[in-house]
Order: structure tokens, then sequence, then C-alpha cells
């Protein structure tokens, strides 16, 4: 029984990633008390989201080893540091890469979900202070990922990226709306605002593709294009609410943006570009309608390359826009997502298609990177 | 007198484009009557606009020659086609090269002024049967026609889809009404309704020609606390103070910094509306730069040239919610929204006065050219001569603005 007055170090199990691209280990660390205004979280179960990937196969800044990656869990508080309010032990919570403060002026505007006191970035320490709360066998630091780090079985997080959740939410199901779920149901239902009738198209049916098409439904569009080289996101996108499905090698001299102007008779109301690849985000682009076609970006471009826009193009009124988490404040949606789940309207349990203990964490990983999973929810307990 | 050219061809003046980046010639052409949906106007004034000059220049598609280039002009309706009823000969009018036809699901809905019924396309000639009016006297050479208007000639034929028509409650001077048909209403109408500026803004500018002045003009009418602007023309910062600009910065006298870096640290992390008047892509890449993140907006206006580079933006900046948008005419449905303009400027709530720096006659329109070029000048408003038309060999009836600028 921890005593929450004067918290001390736990010694527990984390998968560590030592060099870029190699396989997690998991191994012994030691997770340091929260400091003020952060909390201690006893993570129940994390899944791999394909951020996590990129970042694990990066070998130059800001990638940095040794890292603890993972950044959608859900979890039950354990202690919380001085100044924190509205959190105790025992609470169930779900850490977010994303802050919300509530007291600078993108928190305070309903036009804005990126937080200016603690701007997202991908730093190798907490947000405050940057320094680390984990310490490797050896003593040395082992570096944070986004601030949430939920491949271990205690993390440390800053209050402004943790949020209460409905305890009567699965835990797997809780574990989705930390980041992808909410991304892409966020990201049709805040961002674009799909309305009703509207025809969307989603390239890349990954988890938040899939989100995406889940969260235009809900909203009543009457057209969900998918587009995806894997031929078997099709039968899987029709259980999102996928109407139609796209597989780019089997277009023959066709581009993608042909196909998708034809189908919608003029271009899409709505594209939304899900992987990360600058050469589909234009490719998304040009699929949007003349007049009113809104591009959405929400892929983390793997290599950095620049999104390139022709601009006589742009200017038949069509726009570009691009979001952290699909628009989302943290604090305020997440719950609000979470109720749309609990009375049926949302449906998240189809993105659950594996699961393992985290000893197996790395089959995580090549279930993902072989486009045979969604989300793989990793047991700590198991 | 209007009446009696009624479905003939009309002989008469224009300045044409017959080799790229050449002074324009001054010759006469035969105008041919109005086709069903088109309506024959007499131009009573023209200005130059800088998307005239990025085309004057362009040696491939989709320029043309010859052409009769010029698409702002202010003018009176001779004589209609069949099926028009919106227009009648005495009617002041306004051409615009972007159509409204009224029926398409743009045309329908307020989130779109890109009319799809009509849509926008480079034609050699009108938008419905892609064949032209104009051609040489004496040969009977086709001249090309430009987007949709085809001003710099004293009669034009223009589809009725692209003619604003402005009531006797709306009668302002020609040189005005001239204004609206193209760069001021750019500019307003962006401001207004692409960006919907709020009261409280800080918005930057990006070149303060008549279409960056308009952008300043129309955010200052909705309440912006902040415009600056920026542009490489000292001179500009006095006509822009004038205009609305609050505070201005030009790129060779930032000590090196980046405009953008410059524009960050002034507004304490970037400006809510970047607004490119330029039609650079380099600039509209430096506007994305200089607009803040969560929601910050670019607003792409300038139009490039076909050779282009596209524009480039960073993609993990993309990702902290800004937004790039683009628009022709500024988002504003012609024929509903230009004649509010009007009434704005009769409100005196709207200022056209100060975009008109030159007037010329029509035999001096190439100085009009080397004006904008050399950055001289706003608009020059090119007169016609007046009803100088001559069907029969008769001279006409000479017509030139009034003192105080109402329309005959």
């Amino acid at each position: 029984m921890e005593d929450n007055k004067c918290p001390k170090p736990i010694r527990c199990k984390a998968a560590v990633c030592r060099a870029a691209g190699e396989p997690l280990v998991v191994e012994e660390i030691v997770v340091e008390p929260p400091k003020a205004h952060e909390v201690r979280i006893k993570i129940v179960c994390t899944s791999l989201c394909h951020s996590d990937v990129t970042f694990w196969r990066m070998k130059d800044f800001p990638g940095v080893f040794p890292r603890i990656f993972g950044h959608e869990a859900f979890g039950v508080v354990e202690s919380v540091g001085e100044h924190v309010e509205g959190f105790a032990a025992g609470d169930a919570v779900v850490p977010t890469f994303l802050a919300q403060c509530g007291e600078c002026p993108d928190c305070k505007s309903s036009r804005s979900n990126v937080c200016s006191k603690y701007r997202f970035m991908v730093r190798p320490g907490m947000p405050r202070d940057e320094t680390t709360r984990f310490v490797d066998a050896n003593g040395s630091p082992v570096y944070h990922f986004l601030g949430v780090s939920s491949f271990s079985e205690y993390t440390v997080v800053d209050v402004t990226q943790v949020v209460k959740v409905d305890p009567s939410l699965p835990p797997p199901t809780a574990c989705l709306l930390s980041c992808g779920a909410t991304t892409g149901v966020g990201a049709a239902w805040k961002l674009a605002k799909v309305e009703p009738g509207s025809s969307v198209a989603i390239f890349g049916l990954g988890a938040v593709g899939l989100a995406v098409a889940e969260g235009a439904r809900i909203c009543g569009a009457s057209k969900i294009i998918g587009v995806d080289l894997n031929p078997e996101k099709q039968e899987l996108g029709k259980k999102f609410g996928v109407t139609h499905f796209i597989n780019p090698k089997e277009l023959g001299e066709k581009t993608v943006s042909q196909a998708i102007i034809e189908m919608t008779d003029g271009g899409a109301d709505y594209c939304f570009e899900c992987i990360g690849l600058a050469a589909l985000m234009s490719d998304a682009f040009q699929s949007s309608r003349a007049g009113w076609g809104k591009t959405i970006i929400l892929g983390v471009e793997m290599h950095g390359s620049p999104l390139s826009i022709p601009s006589h193009e742009i200017l038949h009124g069509k726009c570009v826009m691009g979001s952290l988490f699909g628009g989302v404040k943290p604090k305020d949606d997440i719950p609000i997502l979470a109720d749309k789940y609990l009375n049926k309207e949302l449906e998240l349990d189809k993105f659950i298609t594996h699961e393992v203990p985290l000893k197996d964490i790395n089959t995580a990983f090549d279930l993902l990177q072989q486009g045979k999973s969604l989300r793989c929810t990793i047991w700590m307990d198991k | 007198m209007e009446q009696s050219t009624a479905k003939k061809p009309i002989r008469c003046k224009a300045a044409v484009s017959k080799v790229a980046g050449q002074p324009l010639e001054m010759v006469e052409v035969d105008v041919a009557p109005p086709r069903a949906h088109e309506v024959r106007i007499r131009i009573l004034c023209t200005s130059l606009c800088h998307t005239d000059v990025t085309f004057w220049r362009m040696k491939d598609f989709p320029a043309m020659y010859p052409s009769i280039l010029g698409h702002e002009a202010a003018g009176v309706v001779e004589s209609v086609g069949e099926e028009v009823v919106e227009v009648s000969p005495g009617d002041t009018v306004v051409p615009v090269f972007s159509g409204q036809c009224g029926d398409c699901p743009d045309c329908l809905s307020d989130r779109s002024n890109i009319c799809s019924g009509l849509p926008f396309r480079f034609l050699p000639g009108m938008p419905r049967d892609g064949t032209t009016r104009f051609a040489f006297a004496g040969t009977g050479e086709p001249i090309h026609n430009f987007i949709n208007v085809s001003s710099f000639v004293e009669y034009t034929v223009v589809d009725v889809a692209h003619l604003v028509r402005l009531g006797p409650g709306l009668m302002i001077p020609p040189d005005k009404a001239c204004l609206l048909s193209c760069g001021v209403s750019t500019g307003v109408g962006a401001a207004w309704k692409v960006a919907a500026v709020e009261p409280g803004s800080t918005v930057a500018v990006f070149g303060l020609g008549a279409v960056g002045l308009a952008v300043a003009q129309g955010s200052k009418m909705r309440g912006a606390k902040r415009i600056i602007g920026v542009d490489l023309n000292p001179d500009k910062c006095e006509i822009g103070k004038r205009m609305g600009i609050t505070e201005f910065i030009n790129p060779n006298d930032t000590g090196g910094k980046a405009v953008s870096e410059v524009i960050k640290e002034m507004t304490g992390g970037g400006a809510d509306y970047c607004f490119e008047c330029i039609g650079s892509t380099a600039v509209t890449a430096e506007a994305f730069s200089s607009s803040r993140m969560g929601w910050g907006k670019t607003i792409v206006l300038g139009v490039a040239s076909g050779a282009a580079a596209p524009i480039s933006i960073p993609s993990y900046e993309i990702l902290r919610g800004r937004s790039v948008v683009g628009s022709l005419f500024g988002g504003l449905k012609p024929k509903t929204d230009v004649p509010l303009l009007a009434q704005k400027y009769l409100d005196e709530e709207l200022e056209l006065d100060e975009f008109v720096t030159h007037e010329m006659g029509f035999d001096d329109i190439n100085g009009a050219f080397d004006l904008l070029t050399q950055g001289k000048c706003l608009r020059c408003i090119i007169w016609m001569d007046g009803a100088s038309a001559k069907e029969n060999g008769n001279g006409g009836v000479n017509v030139k603005p009034k003192q105080n600028g109402t329309l005959v």
C-alpha cells in the first residue's frame, strides 16, 4: 500500500528501447515519485500507435536512447505530486501526448487545441523541467516519450496531460481514447465538422483512418471512400462505415485523385490523410472538391518531407488544414467521446484486433508493421 | 443611338496583345453581336490588374495570341442576346472574370463562390461555346478572349453569368465601379468572406498592391486591431497607412531576419490571418510560417505564373492547427456581393478613391503597363474615347465622365 503523502520510488518492469529500430527489452527500472504538478500512474494496459514506430525508427534527433515509448494507455492514479488538484489515488485515467493547461489563449479558445503554455514537443524529459523520472538498473536515466511513456508498469505524467475517465469503460477501449481513436473521430467530428450527406475520402485505413470513417459515419456522411494498398482493408473497412474502397495498385492508368473525383462528381467534400506521406497529402488535396473541399492532414510525415500544393488549385476555394489529436481538447472532449461509446453511438471495440502481455510487446510492433493489426492491447499484469 | 447597332458587328478600337511581353497594338476590330446568354457592352473605362500583366508576359498556354486582355472594367449594355432578361440596353454593368450561373450546387451554397455550372477555364473564346466574338477588321482573323471579359476594347461581349448589374440605386462613378470588377473586391472579399476577420484580430498582408491594400481596407472594416503590411517598396508604407496598415515591414530592412521571424516576434507567436497578395509561392510559404499555431489561417489570393513551383508547407507545422485556403475573387459571389460593396462605397464605409492613382486615355494604355510593372501606381483608369463606334463611318457621340463622376 503506497503512502500518498510521501510517495517513494517504485521498482517495476518496463519495455526499454536502447537503439533505433531494435526490439524492446523488458527490464527492471525505478520510477521516481511525481514532482509538483505531476501524477504517477499504474498502467493497466497500453497499445501501439504508428507514431511510436516512427520515432522508434529515428536514429537522429529527436530520436534519443534509451527511451520508454508508448503514449496510448489506460491506468489508475497511484500517487500525485504537490499542487495537483482534481486527481486522487485510484482514479481511472488516460494519459495524452497533448496537454491542456486551461489557462493559455489556445486552451481558452474554442478555435484551438494546441496548448501554447505546454507546447507539444518530442522531448527527452518531462515538460516543465526537462528531467527524467526513470532510472535503469545501472542508475542511468531512461528518456521519456511525449511525456507519457506508457510501455512501463508505472509512469509519471504532467497533470496537464492526464484525463479522468468513466471507470465503467473497459480498459482496452479507454486506451484507444488516449490517441488513435480520438484523433480520427475528433478529426471528422470536431475539426472537419463533417455534415450529413457529405462525401469523405480517407487515405490510409489504419486505426486513425478507420476512426475517421467511424467519426464520419456517426456524423452522417453519405459516401466514405477508403484508400489503402492492403486489399484486406476492404472487408475490414466495411465494419467501420467505409462505403467505397480504392486500392491504388488496382487502378491501372488512373490516379487515385481521378478515381475519387469520378466517384464524387467533382471531388470529395473532405479528404483525410492518415498515413504521414507528403505525396499522399498532395493526392488527398487533388481529390478534394473545388469550391469548398477541405483536406485534413493527420499523419505525421515519416521523412519530414514538405507538403506540396499547386497554387492555382488552391485558388479554387480549396483548404488544407492539419491538426494534432484531431482538433480535440483532451480534458474536455475525451469524456464526451467516452459517453458516446457508453451510449453506443460510437463503436470502438472493433479497433482491438490483438492482445499480448508486456513480455511479448515486440509482437505488437511486428503485427503493426506487417499491416496485420489495428490495435494490439498490451497488458501489464498478464 | 445604342439600338441602331444591335444585331450587327461593331467596328471599333482595341488594344491587342500579339506577342508575349510586347506593347499592345491599337487596331480596329469587329465585335460580333451577342449570342444567346451574352451581352455586348460599351466599355466606359478599364484598369490594369497585375493578373493581366502575368498573362501578357506568358509565352505558353494558357496565354493565347493574339488576344484582347483586360478584365477590370465598367460599362453600359449596348445590346443583349436571346434568353437575357437580367440586363437591358442602357444598364450600367461590371463584368467579372468569375461567373455566377445561379443554379449549380456552388452558386446555391454559401460555402462556395466557384460556379460549377460555368466553371472557370482558360478558353480562347466565350464560356459556353468556346468561340470568340473578336476579329481583326479587314482580315477577319479571330482574336482570343481573355478570362471571360476582354476589356481592352471599346465594345466587348460578356456572358450574362459574368455580369453584375448596378441598378439606379447604386450609381457609383464608373472608375470606382471598375475597381469592384476585380482587385478591390478580391481583397475586401478575402478579409470579409474567406478569412472572416473578427474584431481584435492580427492580420499580416504580403504585397501592398491594390489587392493587398484592399485586404487592409477589408480587415480594418472588420475591426482588425493590427494590420501588418509587408512590401519591398518603401513607398508603400505611406499609402499603406492611409489604407489601414498599422505596421510596415520591408523584407530588405530586417537585418537578415526572415519576415516570418519578425512577424512572430512582433505578434508573440504569429498573426491570426496572413494574406498572400502577390502570386509568389515562396512568399506563400513565408506567410504560412508567419501564421499563429492553433488557429492561424493563410489566405492565398495571388495568381502565380504557370511555371511557378508549388507552395511548399512544412508538414509538421501544419499539424499544429494551421490552415491554408485560397480563393478567386475573394470568395465573393459577383452578382450578390459586388452591389453590396458598391453600397458600402456610397455609405462611405469602403474607401475606393485612393486606389485610383492615375488616369489616361485608351491610346496611352501601354503607359499603364509601365507604371504597374515599375510599382509606381495602384490602379490606372483607362478611359475609352466615348461612343466612337463606326458602323457606317459616322462619328459617334463623345461620352466623357462628368466631374462628379456619375454615369450618363
